[in-house]
């Protein structure tokens, strides 16, 4: 019998005609204002870099990555990943693993070393600025 | 002898080129965790995830083989790629590498 009670009161907590403080209408603001908060710190992130600055930056980057399927040499052998239309996000934290030592090439670790933050930043808006091409379907 | 060893190690190079060669369309097949990510054609929506439409397949390749090894440390990456063999991962860069995004930029 008292179990009985027990799941009567239980349902009653999720009946929001009987417990008015949880309406889940009222929950939704609330949870959709931390999703976008919790989405919008990265993004606002990667937008203190300037794009203008970062193209007069690309100097150490351009010799591989700037030309069309262009290969490293050492330590093995591939092709440069292209960068144009990459996130900014990602491109400032490939280049900040790189100058912390936890990403390992030899070239990107040496070429990262040198890069400021500001640095960083500038190149990744430059680069995740450009549009990516759309896809043909 | 000399020839033979020769022609040997060419065929040799050769047939090791042609395995690097993935198949997109068995690629597309295997892509579907990748797609939760990376998008399923690799234009990922979140800016934390890399854009992997239009990057070349040995760069890609490098980088899944990197996370298998362990060369290349990514928490999210690393039990990913656990799973796949090398052929999944020529597949997989086949088919991302095929996909309209990323561009070389000057």
């Amino acid at each position: 019998m008292q179990a009985l009670d027990f799941r009567y009161n239980r349902a009653d907590l999720f009946d929001h005609k009987k417990v008015p403080s949880m309406k889940f209408p009222s929950m939704v603001p609330a949870a959709l204002a931390v999703m976008l908060l919790a989405w919008g710190a990265p993004l606002q992130a990667a937008e203190a870099g300037n794009a203008a600055a970062g193209s007069q930056k690309t100097s150490m980057c351009k010799g591989c990555h700037g030309i069309p399927g262009y290969h490293t040499a050492f330590p093995e052998v591939y092709r440069v990943p292209k960068l144009g239309g990459q996130h900014a996000a990602y491109i400032a934290k490939a280049l900040e693993e790189y100058r912390a030592g936890n990403r390992s090439h030899p070239t990107m670790r040496a070429v990262a070393a040198n890069l400021t933050d500001k640095d960083i930043a500038d190149l990744a808006a430059y680069y995740g600025a450009e549009a990516p091409k759309t896809a043909a379907k | 002898m000399r020839a033979m060893i020769f022609t040997m190690g060419i065929a040799l190079l050769v047939g090791s080129v042609q395995a690097v060669a993935g198949d997109a369309a068995v690629g597309k097949e295997k892509s579907a965790t990748c797609a939760a990510c990376h998008g399923p054609d690799g234009n990922s929506v979140a800016p934390d995830f890399p854009r992997i439409a239009g990057q070349h397949s040995d760069y890609l390749a490098r980088a899944l083989l990197d996370y298998k090894s362990g060369a290349r440390k990514n928490a999210v990456m690393a039990p990913m790629v656990e799973k796949l063999t090398k052929r999944d991962i020529e597949d997989l860069a086949a088919y991302f590498s095929q996909q309209q995004g990323l561009v070389t930029k000057y």
